[in-house]
């Protein structure tokens, strides 16, 4: 198992919003967790990103407790996260907030693999290289906050609501190179409200209302199941 | 990339940045040829030394998100240094004139001020605002605003309690005949502190753009939490930033040794300055506060000539009422966030 959670609680302040929540990721898998607004789907994301102090409960990360590391550190381990705001620097150009995204591999060889390879996967980034990340568009927004996770070569991507604010034309797009990172071994795990989207695109799904885990299993048979279509799809 | 794009510089001379950097150059030009050149040159000297305060203030809002009203307590506490520094060194030349030290002892001054600086830096990081931090980061600015108040009280008292109420200060730094330059008579003391301000902007410059840790100092004053998901350890950059931020202010205050003695509340001119500065710069931006720092103290210099030295602190915040009833983010603010943003 590539990432493991175990009976996870966690909120802000005194609000709770996850509930003893179990998952796992295996290595290059594509897992959806989908559920209604405010289920807790970003919450996971973000406790396992490091940015929330879980309340209780384990994460492993290739086998090491990481629960209740600081964000930096997390990051370090190979865990890369693209959080539903971006938090891009819109300050800084796409080709320095790149070579952010790459702080913490020290070697430089590594550094330009990486970064000729997220210009392979998102051509329109080479074009708007030398712009302020704050002047681009959605989409190129999206693209480029991808493009920085993968910046570190993370073992594992978490990405939060990718079709986000996004015109339909622009979440196939960023869908589709979601996909060809899938193809290339990448584990993903992704967080997104369009169920039917997700379901469609990824292997295994875990269905997350008012923060448990209610239903786990194949997208495929997900998507056909009664529960799910009955509250996500309106059947 | 320094390619010149007709239309890109057009549009810059009709922003707000290209009418006021217009406007004060040609003003300067106009005083000089009135009045002479000692306006400009003043102006300049002022400038540099200004431009060190501001850009550490700048930098520590920027990044940090304190707005700093202790930022001149670390100017005094490098004229403090200096003066503890530099007194034994000036004996020792006054004895044997020829020695190395009435060539190096300043430099020695500077740097030991710069290093005390930064290490008053980074204590009051710790002791203090990431104690705030670790607490509470409800209302950060206007708790933070309030320490740095208690801070700057606590560090004044401080000085008074241990070092006296008395000017200490000296006569000049570097001895030798004044250099002239343009029918003005430049004391060695100026022309050095105008030197250094330039060689501490520039490599400061030089950092913040090129190198890993400048950009991740850059980094976190645009986003915190982006930072931290790229791997950016936060409490370094904090504590790093703060310890620059200091240093920078404790330079310009041992430099500026021969023009202010080191007396507890001399901190106090150089802060409201300096908040002149970048408020008129755009709050955060660390580039604006250097062209800034210059236009302000232009402003003071044609005050002090034109109006009189009793209005030299009415004039800059009558602008400041001015620019804020209409540019609100500043004449530079343009390209950072605001406060309201964060």
């Amino acid at each position: 198992m590539l990432l493991e959670v175990k009976n996870l609680n966690a909120g802000y302040g005194f609000l709770q919003i996850l509930r003893e929540v179990s998952l796992t990721v295996d290595r290059g898998e594509y897992v959806a967790l989908v559920g209604p607004n405010g289920a807790g789907k970003s919450t996971t994301l973000r406790t396992i990103a490091g940015l929330l102090r879980p309340m209780s409960g384990e994460i492993r990360f290739k086998g090491e407790p990481i629960e209740g590391l600081a964000g930096n550190k997390v990051a370090r381990q190979g865990i890369a996260y693209v959080s539903e705001a971006m938090n891009l620097f819109v300050n800084m150009t796409v080709q320095e907030n790149l070579s952010m995204g790459a702080y913490t591999l020290r070697d430089k060889g590594l550094r330009k693999d990486r970064l000729e390879f997220v210009y392979a996967l998102f051509p329109r980034l080479v074009e708007r290289q030398n712009q302020l990340a704050g002047t681009m568009s959605g989409g190129e927004r999206k693209m480029l906050a991808i493009g920085r996770g993968l910046m570190s070569d993370p073992e594992l991507l978490l990405v939060d609501e990718p079709s986000f604010g996004l015109a339909p034309q622009l979440t196939e797009s960023v869908f589709e190179s979601l996909n060809a990172l899938k193809k290339r071994g990448m584990t993903i795990m992704l967080v997104e409200q369009n169920v039917t989207k997700a379901l469609a695109v990824t292997d295994r799904g875990y269905v997350l209302e008012n923060g448990r885990i209610e239903l786990e299993g194949r997208s495929r048979e997900l998507a056909c199941n009664d529960h799910v279509r009955k509250v996500f799809l309106g059947v | 990339m320094w390619k010149i794009e007709p239309d890109r510089l057009l549009r810059w001379l009709k922003s707000a940045a290209g009418i006021s950097i217009l406007t004060a150059v040609a003003a300067a030009a106009m005083a000089t040829m009135d009045r002479g050149p000692h306006v400009l040159v003043n102006a300049v000297v002022m400038g540099g030394m200004l431009a060190l305060v501001s850009m550490g203030l700048a930098l520590v809002f920027g990044v940090m998100n304190i707005p700093m009203f202790a930022h001149g307590e670390y100017f005094m506490i490098g004229t403090l240094v200096a003066y503890y520094v530099f007194t034994p060194i000036n004996t020792h030349i006054s004895t044997h004139p020829d020695s190395m030290l009435s060539a190096l002892g300043p430099l020695i001054t500077i740097v030991a001020a710069m290093l005390v600086g930064a290490i008053a830096g980074v204590a009051s990081e710790v002791l203090v605002f990431s104690q705030l931090r670790k607490r509470s980061r409800e209302n950060w600015v206007m708790n933070s605003f309030l320490l740095t108040v208690g801070l700057s009280v606590v560090l004044i008292n401080g000085h008074q309690l241990f070092f006296g109420a008395d000017f200490k200060g000296i006569v000049r730094f570097w001895s030798g005949a004044p250099f002239s330059i343009l029918d003005v008579f430049i004391s060695r003391d100026r022309a050095m502190a105008f030197f250094l301000a330039v060689l501490v902007v520039l490599s400061f410059w030089l950092f913040i753009s090129y190198t890993r840790t400048g950009r991740a100092i850059r980094a976190v004053s645009q986003d915190e939490t982006g930072a931290l998901m790229v791997g950016i350890g936060l409490n370094g950059i904090l504590m790093l930033t703060m310890a620059l931020s200091c240093a920078l202010a404790a330079v310009a205050g041992a430099s500026l040794l021969f023009m202010y003695p080191s007396y507890p509340s001399v901190g106090l001119e150089p802060l409201y300055m300096a908040w002149f500065v970048v408020i008129i710069a755009g709050l955060g931006n660390v580039l604006g506060a250097v062209v800034g720092a210059f236009i302000v103290s232009l402003l003071k210099v044609l005050t002090v000539e034109y109006i009189g030295s009793g209005w030299d602190f009415v004039v800059p915040s009558a602008l400041i009422i001015v620019i804020l009833v209409f540019k609100p983010s500043g004449l530079f603010g343009s390209e950072v966030r605001g406060i309201l943003d964060k």
